[in-house]
């Protein structure tokens, strides 16, 4: 082996040169592979933004309906920063309704996932819990949450409960579906392996079962964060009397375009933030995940 | 699983000719083995029959068309799959389920993808308590990814690998216990031949050394006689024994040159012949 190996080094100075440059081509493409999307994006955003305010500003819209992007922006930014509201028509600023929204859907989601995660792998893990529990979770995931808004407004009110509860049957169907989904596809080689070098039953589901199935919860939380962003909003549209779906509502009513238009950005940007989230963290704990994705 | 008689049972069939006074460590009595096939609601028999008994310090080579149910008879050895008829015993108790005395080394590598390639050799000190400490453990570790060549890449994760290096992973994980019995599941299949030649000379002179029993599948002629004492070549589905050849040839075998030797060109010609009429016959038969 070692004479193989002397060989390979000993004939490599004359390719050093070559190596080089080559490196160098190829350390330029890297940058542009890493930083390229960031840059297009920017330029990209930037674009949309312009050909937003331009067509705004010439009036071929109402501006009822469609608010200049500046506007918008400045609307937002007020209502971040805490400075006077621009309309007297709602109470707080925006900033408070965006914390209201997202302190319930975190509430929300932590809940989903207390009660998700642990239902989904007992369900994947034994055989009777699954028979048991199976139809109706697929009953009610495939039911559209939507239709359950009123019963719970009527059940509860227009309360911080009754929408705790619509973004926790929003977000608790995927996670459950894909914990289960993860115990269920575990490979059968892995479980012969670790069985071989002397797990016991507990250490196969510590140790093999609980680690494969990880990702799959994460992009089950993924899309439960999805779900839960559209269940708070529509239950705070339905009825209350904060958060962004109130103020979208609010909005509407005043016709504060810009208002709403804002709220709707912010809304696309928790989103991106809350799912970009969970990607880092799957990046963390599944790394080799990474390859079978790209 | 019924059958489990005291001590050992006399030999029979192609263990006949085996000197009585060698201690037999691995007993397959009529051992038959099959599948229930879920989709087509039907049994299918992967071995049938199988007599053979493994001696201690032996290194006994599988050697069969795809399919013949090698994979499923150290399934049955290292106790992942019960028997159906007759019985499997080690060590003169039957097999119950997997042991220390018993690693294996996968056809398909079985590696965590979420552990490290050192992690991944760790993780039979991780489930069984082989009253190692901690450093041994670690000593043990390191000596066995140098043994596979693999050092420096303690800290990959077996994604980063490729399809060699990961089955050299999976013949550290399986060696780094010491097991008395060592199961091998085509692990050379992934390795180039140069590296493989190698492979295969270090794992001779460590099983000459360690004593250890080996059953070894393989799909080469040429590694089988190079590596076996005794070579059992199986028919098709479902699998049988066809032959049990002896391989008398000197240890250790890589220090000469085997392949020039009369008596190999002879065993590899017979065990040539052996699988051709395996093949031609299947090719005709109604499995
Ligand atoms: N888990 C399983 N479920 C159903 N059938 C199986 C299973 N494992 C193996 N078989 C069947 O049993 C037979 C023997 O399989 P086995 O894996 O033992 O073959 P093999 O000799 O190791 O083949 P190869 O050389 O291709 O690895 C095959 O026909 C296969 O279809
Ligand atoms: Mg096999």
């Amino acid at each position: 082996m070692a004479k193989i190996d002397s060989n390979a080094s000993g004939s490599k100075g004359a390719f050093d040169d070559a190596d080089r440059i080559r490196s160098m081509k190829f350390s330029l493409t890297d940058m542009l592979d890493r930083y390229g999307p960031v840059w297009v994006t920017v330029v990209n955003l930037t674009c949309f933004f312009i050909i937003w305010e331009l067509f705004a500003r010439s009036g071929a819209i109402n501006q009822i309906f469609l608010p200049t992007a500046s506007g918008m922006f400045g609307t937002m930014f007020e209502g971040l920063t805490n400075s006077a509201p621009p309309t007297a028509a709602y109470s707080g600023q925006i900033i408070d309704h965006l914390t209201y929204t997202l302190r319930n859907l975190s509430i929300g989601l932590v809940i989903a996932c207390v009660i998700g995660i642990p239902a989904g792998l007992l369900m994947g893990g034994n055989k009777y819990i699954e028979t048991i529990l199976g139809p109706y979770v697929w009953a009610l995931a495939s039911l559209p949450r939507i239709a359950l808004v009123p019963l719970f407004i009527l059940f509860m009110g227009f309360t911080v409960k009754m929408q705790i509860t619509i973004i926790v049957l929003s977000a608790v169907f995927p996670i459950i579906i894909n914990a289960w989904a993860g115990v269920k596809t575990t490979e059968k080689s892995l479980i012969a392996a670790a069985k071989v070098f002397g797990a016991k039953e507990r250490d196969i589901y510590l140790h093999v079962v609980f680690p494969y199935t990880l990702p799959f919860i994460i992009s089950g939380v993924q899309q439960g964060i999805g779900r839960g962003l559209i269940g708070v909003v529509i239950a705070e549209i339905f009825g209350g009397s904060m958060g962004l779906g109130f103020l979208i509502n609010r909005a509407a009513d005043t016709f504060n375009s810009e208002l709403m238009y804002a709220v709707l950005m912010l809304l696309v940007i928790v989103s991106l933030s809350l799912i970009k989230l969970t990607s880092t963290i799957e990046k963390r704990v599944a790394p080799w995940r990474q390859q079978l994705k790209m | 699983m019924g059958v489990s008689a005291g001590g050992i049972a006399p030999l029979q069939g192609v263990d006949a000719g085996q000197s009585p006074a060698r201690e037999p460590v691995i007993v397959s009595k009529n051992l038959t083995i099959g599948y229930k096939l879920h989709r087509e609601r039907k049994l299918l028999t992967a071995l049938k029959d199988i007599n053979l008994t493994i001696y201690k310090g032996e290194f006994v080579c599988l050697l069969g068309p795809s399919g013949c149910g090698k994979t499923t008879f150290i399934n049955a050895i290292s106790g992942l799959v019960p028997p159906w008829e007759g019985s499997i015993e080690v060590d003169g108790r039957p097999v119950t389920g997997p042991g220390p005395d018993r690693g294996m080394v996968f056809q398909d590598y079985a590696l965590m993808p979420w552990r490290t390639v050192e992690s991944n050799v760790r993780m039979p000190f991780e489930f069984q308590d082989l009253k190692l400490s901690k450093a041994q453990i670690d000593e043990r570790v390191a000596r066995y990814l140098e043994l596979v060549e693999l050092t420096g890449f303690e800290k990959s994760f077996p994604y980063e690998l490729s399809g060699g290096m990961k089955q050299r992973v999976g013949i550290a994980r399986a060696l780094a216990t010491e097991p008395k019995i060592l199961l091998a599941d085509e692990p050379f299949a992934a390795i180039d031949a140069m590296t493989r030649e190698a492979m295969q000379s270090e794992l001779e002179r460590f099983v000459t050394k360690t004593r250890q029993t080996v059953v070894f599948i393989t799909h080469s002629i040429d590694e089988a006689i190079t590596l076996g004492d005794r070579i059992v070549v199986i028919s098709r589905r479902p699998g049988r024994i066809k032959e049990v050849i002896d391989v008398n040839l000197p240890r250790p075998r890589f220090d000469q040159e085997l392949k020039s030797l009369p008596e190999y060109a002879e065993i590899r010609e017979h065990i040539w012949r052996l699988v051709k009429d395996e093949a031609l016959s299947g090719a005709h038969g109604d499995d």
